[in-house]
């Protein structure tokens, strides 16, 4: 995987995820970050830091965008939310229009 | 002809349009005009083979809800979110009085619990506490009582209230709200408890711009108190018919009004004299009053009127000329009235006009001659009129009209190729019964077409190898008697087809099933299509206007394609043509009555494939 097709979210603790870019661009949050021009540093680096989003959190979100993917081509299968953290994930959705 | 009669009564809605303007819905296809009607609210169609992928936040709520008795409060989420919630457990119906309570100081914007049951005074303490958050509120047909309704007087940001046909609102209760001064928005239909005397809570609410009180009994002379109501811009009295002439006088000051809804009441020509200085008048609608043409003379004072309803008013042919003096319509409707050619020498300079209705006036051929400077016009209706062919000609020049009705009218073929050059053309209705193939044969060049209705008409097999010519046809009725499963085979080409009508013709069988299901095979990804064989459409007006409703949330919500009501009743459909339905997964509703099918056979195909069939016959 090439660098620049990846890109890194790092959660509260500075746990460290590398991802697809395509599914991090699920995120319509994280896709003005990645895309608007000349602004974010998160866009040079292909770094983004999410200092109020715990790590099991990111890994479950982390999980929803690769399911997003499947999903829209045609793999419907069905996603799984544990319940304790169903409210977290909805506040950590909200932020990254997800 | 159940049909024929079932579709005269949907040309009441008329002022529901007027306000879109001219559109499709004038026309008198019934089933064209649901469609309109119902794809005319915001939908999103997806393109076919993509799946809509649910938000992380529709899943999250979505297990909220699922789970819903392991939250005792959403206090500390942001209201945004417990807004979605809230809406989330409306629309599935998992609302409950005990769920209710987890709302508790929420600051909820919206309430909408219109017609959501059980909802009543023990709810209004959690709706309350959202305080000033709270905006808008909609308890219609709940069992609220003014003591509920009292609670909302602390909701002091409240801009828009519904409380319509609330039988437990009284007077009494009204004058809680008279202290929610940033109300813009209230209505109360069919609320037989609101009195003249109650009305003076109404007095308090300077920003109001939309007063509903359609169907109200009681509420004669109580206008004098909404007389400094400066902003109002909108009234609706529909249907009260207690309002008096006197009532108009106390609205007659109400200079910002835009609207004005009376049908139905007991208005006479006096009472609109009160009405001239109503300068920003845009919309009159008047159907069903007890006006003359006398009327006129204070109508044409209106100097921006543009939408005009005196449908159904008995209208004569006198004082018709005061026609003249109201420049300014784009709408007229003057459907169901004794006016004759006579009337329509008077609509000659009413070169604005993009909407005309004359369905079952007393007009004939030389008054159309009349029409041919209205070079504006989208929309004419002429239905059961005494029109034939050799009016037609006056219509060749008005090439903007994309919406024609010459249903029940003398119209024959031989007059039919004056409308070839009308190219604008996207919905015309031929439902007459001496209309044949070789009409059809004269309008190939009207390729815009959209919407096609040959209900009536005598169309045979060979008849539907015009309909190639029709690429953009989106639903055709042909249920004339004379198509066998050969001319069904012409019309599964159609390409963009969402709704067919081919009920009466009692030689389909088991083939025509066949083809339309193959269709769907074929344009499943590809296109849009209901199927609709209606043959008792007299009982199923309602019923098919619902399913209409029902398919357009079908669309929005399964994607694409999606046979919703199937009714083949009255032909020489059996058990084993059922079969073929099986692609048809979205069928709601399936009519098989006189055919040779069995409840007991329909009932295994539901089982079996047919997941979200809810209705058929035999049952």
């Amino acid at each position: 995987m090439k660098k620049e097709d990846t890109v890194k979210l790092i959660s509260a603790e500075g746990m460290e995820f590398v991802i697809d870019k395509e599914a991090a661009m699920v995120s319509q949050t994280i896709r003005n970050m990645l895309t608007s021009p000349g602004g974010f540093a998160e866009a040079e680096h292909g770094e983004v830091t999410f200092p109020e989003i715990s790590a099991v959190i990111l890994e479950k979100i982390c999980q929803y965008f690769y399911w997003s993917l499947q999903y829209s081509r045609g793999k419907e299968t069905e996603f799984h939310i544990e319940p304790e953290l169903t409210l977290e994930l909805m506040m950590a959705a909200n932020y990254l229009h997800t | 002809m159940g049909g024929v009669c079932s579709r005269k009564r949907d040309q009441q809605v008329v002022e529901d349009g007027m306000r879109r303007g001219v559109s499709g819905r004038y026309g008198k296809s019934g089933s064209s005009k649901w469609l309109l009607t119902s794809f005319s609210r915001p939908m999103v169609v997806h393109q076919p083979g993509l799946a809509i992928c649910p938000s992380l936040m529709e899943l999250c709520i979505d297990k909220i809800c699922e789970d819903i008795n392991q939250y005792s409060s959403f206090t500390m989420l942001p209201k945004d979110i417990s807004q979605q919630i809230f809406n989330k457990l409306v629309l599935s119906h998992l609302l409950t009085d005990v769920f209710l309570q987890k709302f508790r100081d929420c600051a909820l914007e919206d309430v909408w619990l219109g017609e959501y049951p059980g909802v009543q005074d023990s709810w209004m303490d959690v709706i309350s506490s959202q305080g000033t958050s709270l905006l808008s509120v909609d308890l219609s047909g709940s069992d609220v009582t003014d003591i509920g309704l009292g609670l909302l007087k602390e909701c002091s940001s409240l801009q828009a209230l519904t409380f319509n046909h609330c039988e437990n609102i009284s007077e009494i209760g009204l004058k809680h709200i008279s202290g929610l001064t940033n109300l813009t928005s209230l209505s109360f239909k069919k609320s037989a408890a609101i009195t003249a005397e109650g009305m003076c809570a109404f007095s308090s609410l300077i920003n109001l711009e939309k007063l509903d009180l359609e169907r109200c009994t009681g509420i004669h002379g109580g206008f004098v108190h909404i007389k400094g109501l400066s902003k109002l811009e909108s009234l609706n009295i529909r249907c009260c018919k207690c309002i008096t002439d006197l009532d108009l006088k106390a609205i007659s000051g109400l200079n910002n009004l835009k609207e004005l809804q009376m049908s139905n009441s007991n208005i006479t020509d006096f009472g609109l004299s009160y009405l001239r200085g109503l300068h920003k008048l845009v919309m009159l609608n008047l159907e069903g009053c007890n006006v003359t043409a006398g009327c006129l003379d204070s109508i044409s004072a209106l100097v921006a009127l543009a939408f005009l309803n005196l449908g159904r008013c008995g209208l004569t042919d006198d004082g018709c000329d005061k026609f003249s003096g109201i420049e300014s319509l784009k709408v007229l409707n003057l459907a169901f009235n004794n006016i004759t050619d006579a009337c329509l020498v008077h609509l000659k300079g009413l070169t604005n006009l993009e909407s005309l209705n004359l369905d079952s006036c007393k007009i004939g051929d030389e008054g159309l001659a009349n029409l041919t400077g209205l070079s504006l016009l989208k929309s004419l209706e002429l239905s059961d009129t005494e029109v034939g062919s050799s009016g037609l000609r006056h219509l060749s020049g008005l090439t903007h009209l994309e919406t024609l009705n010459l249903s029940f009218t003398l119209v024959t073929d031989s007059g039919l190729k004056k409308l070839s050059g009308l190219t604008a053309l996207k919905s015309l209705n031929l439902d007459a019964r001496q209309i044949t193939d070789a009409g059809l044969s004269a309008l190939t060049s009207l390729t815009g077409l959209v919407h096609l209705d040959l209900f009536g008409a005598r169309i045979s097999d060979t008849g539907t190898n015009y309909l190639r010519c029709f690429k953009n046809l989106q639903s055709l009725e042909i249920c004339g008697g004379g198509l066998t499963d050969a001319g069904v085979k012409n019309i599964k080409d159609l390409p963009s087809l969402t709704l067919l009508n081919l009920s009466q013709n009692c030689n389909l069988t088991n083939k025509s099933l066949e083809l339309i299901s193959g269709m769907f095979c074929l344009i499943f990804s590809s296109s849009r299509l209901v199927v609709v064989f209606s043959v008792f459409q007299l009982s199923c007006f309602y019923e098919r206007c619902a399913l209409v409703m029902d398919f357009a949330f079908c669309v929005a919500n399964a994607g694409l394609n999606a046979l919703v009501s199937l009714n083949v009743s009255n032909s020489n459909i059996t058990n084993d043509g059922l079969p073929y339905l099986k692609p048809l997964k979205n069928l709601r509703s399936l009519s098989l009555e006189s055919c040779k099918v069995t409840a007991a056979e329909i009932k295994k195909l539901q089982s079996s494939a047919l997941p979200n069939l809810v209705s058929f016959r035999p049952e």
